[in-house]
């Protein structure tokens, strides 16, 4: 079986040459034949109940889709790539989950990811690295480089994950895909593990940009049990697919083109630029003066908000339990010493420091602050632009091990895509084009819950273009 | 802002994490340089500036004070095999 969209799913069930039973079982085939090589799954839900008659009809029924392992899905294994939660059985499903569910969609299993989403590698999983279906010496991405890997090499055909620095996109644009971070509060976090609690979200994995349309409208909307979900309407994203482009105003930030950008990936980008030019989109230099300090931010709130949210993990209620029990202090510490990887650890320690007296004015407080001016300057260029373009990363795909002895480092990955989270605007990555059989991704950011635009955006030109729809040598092995 | 040794073992009681020795001085390293790159937002002018606490401008949302959901302990006590007549047990705390 080739690489499908869901689309092409969609139309397969309409005209009934392939039922969605067969579709489910076609997929776990191919999950059970490449997984050895990818490592993208953690687990695989075999025995998923096939969508029953009792399901509303919808346009998603019987699509099934691969889930990064930090949603809950009742019933099955949640390990949110830590040994911390191995044995975790979720006693309920995710609210995006629910809803997913209730449209008749079926779960094919739970993808691999960074320890708790902490990591741009995915090196970092308790689960064994994810290797990259366009070269298995190198990264997928991370943290959702399972979510990733799965769609790029047809193991699914469409995938969540989650996206608190670039965690979606990054990766996305590592394995040639199309990576959808929605707006903060588009979607429900209810029952998605939490990382950093102002900056995490759901978001979608896919082949195209309209794949993505598909099944936005499905997940997102307002959850009584998330306070910070948005009561805002949610669109039907496909109406949105098929808007002409000329007169858009597109922003290019002269600090995502200040020349550090290596000549052979930037001629991708130019190349990208001139191919929206052609379908009437408009481009205008812009400046974000505070990007730069996106970086520092991050690293001080998300940090800060992981060293409070993974204080629960105690190994009383649920989790890796310590059996050195002397005493309850020492059984908590070494509870969370046996449990969690050195990645979380130093990122708890430091949230830890940031916010402990003496420091919390000078580093979390402070970098609150600079997180409004960062804000601040994306309100500011939407006054001109309607959307920002530029890369997605600096590099395409590294070699796994490459980066892993320098946090430093590894958090560069994620210096254009970090700012979005901290501002909470929608972006999306989309391949553009191979450096040395590589893929490399293009950015497109736009204001709070314009994802329909951002999705017709890049659905105009994956119509032009054919660079979504290339697929990893290794796949050809499996068709 | 420098960091030292005895700041990491105190950092560890703040967390109720265990570090042993090679961890404890390879974070030591690592967060030394993470600090440094921190310390670039010192350069930023924030006078008069709100911290930004949340990405939406929006108010916390109230519900009615109504029952929505219903005990199940039993469910959720299926994730522990370290419970006894529905109570979770710890290590003893009082002698």
């Amino acid at each position: 079986m080739k690489r499908h969209t869901v689309k092409e799913l969609q139309n397969m069930i309409a005209e009934q040459s392939i039922s969605s039973e067969e579709i489910y079982q076609l997929y776990l085939n191919r999950i059970k034949a490449m997984n050895d090589s990818i490592n993208a799954f953690i687990s695989i839900e075999s025995d998923e109940i096939s969508p029953s008659s009792e399901q509303e009809s919808s346009e998603i029924k019987g699509i099934p889709y691969a889930l990064k392992d930090i949603f809950c899905s009742e019933g099955d294994k949640t390990t949110c790539g830590s040994k911390m939660l191995a044995n975790f059985v979720s006693p309920y499903d995710a609210t995006v989950v629910k809803n997913l569910r209730e449209k008749g969609t079926v779960i094919l299993g739970k993808t691999n990811m960074d320890e708790f989403a902490m990591g741009s590698s995915n090196e970092t999983s308790f689960y064994g690295n994810v290797h990259n279906p366009w070269d298995k010496e190198r990264t997928p991405g991370g943290s959702s480089g399972g979510s990733a890997a799965a769609v790029a090499a047809g193991m699914a055909p469409i995938a969540l994950g989650t996206d608190t620095g670039g965690s979606i996109r990054q990766p996305a644009a590592l394995t040639g895909i199309t990576g959808l971070k929605p707006t903060y509060g588009r979607c429900s976090r209810f029952g998605m593990i939490a990382f950093a609690s102002s900056l995490d979200q759901a978001g979608i994995l896919s082949i195209s940009a309209e794949d993505a349309a598909i099944f936005l409208e499905h997940m997102a909307g307002y959850d009584q049990k998330d306070s910070t979900s948005s009561t805002e309407e949610v669109p039907k994203y496909t109406d949105f697919l098929n808007n002409d482009l000329t007169g858009k105003v597109v922003g290019l930030p002269m600090e995502f083109f200040d020349g550090s950008l290596d000549s052979k990936y930037q001629g991708l980008v130019s190349e990208s630029i001139h191919a929206y030019e052609k379908m009437g989109v408009q481009f205008k230099d812009i400046s974000l003066p505070n990007i730069k300090y996106s970086v520092p931010t991050y690293y001080v709130v998300a940090p800060a908000e992981c060293s409070s949210n993974l204080a629960r993990y105690d190994g009383v209620r649920f989790g890796h339990r310590s059996t050195e029990n002397t005493d309850l202090d020492s059984f908590y510490k070494q509870t969370r010493k046996e449990g969690f990887g050195p990645e979380v650890k130093r990122r708890i320690i430091t949230g830890t420091y940031v916010l402990s007296a003496g420091y919390y004015d000078a580093y979390y407080l402070k970098a609150q602050k600079v997180r409004q001016l960062i804000n601040q300057d994306f309100l500011n260029a939407f006054e001109e632009v309607d959307v920002i373009m530029g890369p997605t990363t600096q590099q395409s795909a590294f070699k796994l091990g490459d980066k892993m002895d320098d946090p430093v480092s590894m958090y560069m990955n994620d210096i254009y895509t970090i700012s979005s989270n901290l501002s909470g605007v929608p972006a999306i990555s989309h391949p553009i084009g191979f450096v040395d059989n590589l893929p490399f991704g293009m950015q497109v950011i736009a204001p709070h819950f314009m994802e329909h635009d951002l999705l017709n955006i890049v659905h105009q030109y994956q119509m032009a273009t054919d660079w979504h729809l290339q697929t990893p040598a290794l796949c050809r092995e499996f068709d | 802002m420098t960091i030292e040794k005895s700041d990491i073992e105190h950092l560890c009681g703040l967390s109720k994490l265990n570090l042993d020795e090679e961890e404890q001085s390879l974070f030591l390293n690592q967060m030394q340089s993470i600090l440094k790159m921190i310390k670039e937002l010192e350069e930023v002018d924030t006078e008069d500036i709100i911290p930004m606490a949340h990405p939406l401008q929006m108010s916390q949302r109230l519900r009615e004070d109504e029952v929505t959901e219903f005990n199940e302990r039993n469910k959720y006590q299926k994730n522990t095999n370290s419970s006894e007549d529905g109570f979770y047990k710890v290590p003893k705390v009082i002698d």
